[in-house]
């Protein structure tokens, strides 16, 4: 938990200068090229060239066996090895935030030219895997990104591989209007083809922006 | 690479907006929220739309909604309850970090704004008379501790679209 709160903060940090960098830009001039105060900002709040959160951590891929959207065995270690793995957890039912990170996903991915499309793995995994059989995965994925992955299958596996990434999920709860609520932790972990290991984590309140610049560095294998 | 031109040139702009809004906004606060006796809210809605759900079927869709409520007038007011002729309810929720809770109102600052906006504070509309489709309308009855109930027809728009893009 101590863990998870100071990444937020860091993230934050790097949000605000974002901020104040892209107002700057907006404020010089409509003709400058705009790619360059951007990158030397992310460069000085965590000198990395991502603008993601960079982490101190680097996580193991979870050793995670569940069903895919076509209701075949997946295993993400052997089946993401050697290709960057966007890893998230959420739930289908989920109007806010799970809809956004995956659509901001996607249309970031979308701007890439497809060998370099190729060159990342979206992997959902779900909270909720009472209602998020594989076909309703499958549907619900459909509407951002037909190759991105969905996985579902025993909450406990799901909640055991959420914890050793330092990922809050919790058992869903029906409401009295028989919707559902599930509790997760809703950042995004890159995983990096080099070892396989967790290097950049986005929260939940990272904007398309910040997609669209980092996802062309991991299809070119950049170090974070 | 134009379209990724094109598309941070809006982002630019987008973030001159808001970087201007909260610069206005904070100025504003500053000076004083006195407000007085005769001092009242002033509302209008701006910024409405719903993007379409995933995999939305059926009449089961749950979908979120946002809007920008401003206040130019000199008293807070406060948005108590939304409902809709073509949903069968609409919440107001709080999206936290982890999970999102119901709130049972939203507060709209003296010569400020309320702002319901992705992964933050948004409208949950459910049991929709008929599935939302891009391009249909529809009607939110926004209503005010003191302001009344303002009407606005909020248009169902793509799924990933967010405003200026
Ligand atoms: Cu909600």
């Amino acid at each position: 938990m101590k863990f998870l709160s100071s990444r937020r903060r860091a993230a934050g940090a790097a949000t605000l200068a974002l901020t104040a960098a892209l107002a700057l830009t907006a404020c010089g001039s409509g003709t400058t090229k705009s790619a360059g105060p951007v990158a030397v900002v992310s460069q000085q709040a965590q000198n990395s060239p991502y603008q993601g959160t960079v982490l101190a951590k680097h996580f193991d891929k979870p050793d995670l066996v569940l069903t895919d959207t076509s209701g075949q065995p997946f295993d993400l270690r052997k089946q993401t090895a050697g290709k960057t793995t966007l890893l998230y957890f959420g739930y289908t039912s989920c109007p806010d935030v799970c809809p956004t990170t995956m659509g901001d996903i996607g249309v970031a991915l979308q701007k890439l030219p497809a060998d370099q499309q190729a060159e990342i793995n979206v992997v959902f995994v779900s909270t909720d895997p009472q209602v998020d059989t594989p076909k309703v995965l499958r549907t619900w994925l459909d509407s951002f990104n037909k190759n991105f992955i969905g996985l579902t299958g025993d909450l406990t596996t799901v909640k055991a591989a959420a914890q050793s990434l330092g990922i809050l999920v919790e058992d869903p709860i029906v409401n009295k209007d028989g919707t559902v609520t599930s509790t997760h932790g809703a950042q995004v972990l890159a995983f990096q083809p080099s070892d396989d290991k967790a290097h950049v984590v986005y929260l939940s309140d990272t904007s398309t922006a910040t997609f669209e610049h980092d996802l062309p560095l991991f299809a070119k294998g950049v170090a974070a | 690479m134009p379209a990724s031109r094109d598309f941070r040139r809006t982002a630019l702009a987008g973030a001159a907006v808001a970087a201007a809004l909260t610069a206005s906004a904070i100025v504003v606060a500053c000076g004083g929220s006195g407000g007085g006796s005769g001092a009242s809210a002033k509302l209008s809605v701006t910024d409405s739309y719903i993007p379409l759900p995933a995999g939305a079927s059926g009449d089961d869709s749950m979908a979120a909604g946002y809007l920008t409520v401003r206040n130019t007038g000199g008293a807070a007011d406060t948005l108590v309850r939304v409902s809709s002729p073509g949903a069968g309810s609409v919440s107001m929720h709080q999206s936290t970090d982890t999970t999102m809770r119901e709130v049972d109102s939203l507060p709209v600052p003296a010569d400020g704004t309320l702002q319901l906006s992705r992964g933050g504070t948004h409208l949950m509309i459910m049991g929709w008379q008929k599935p939302p489709a891009v391009g249909d309308q529809l009607e939110l009855d926004l209503t005010f501790a003191h302001s009344g109930t303002i009407t606005v027809e909020v248009p169902v728009k793509p799924l990933t679209y967010r405003p200026g893009s």
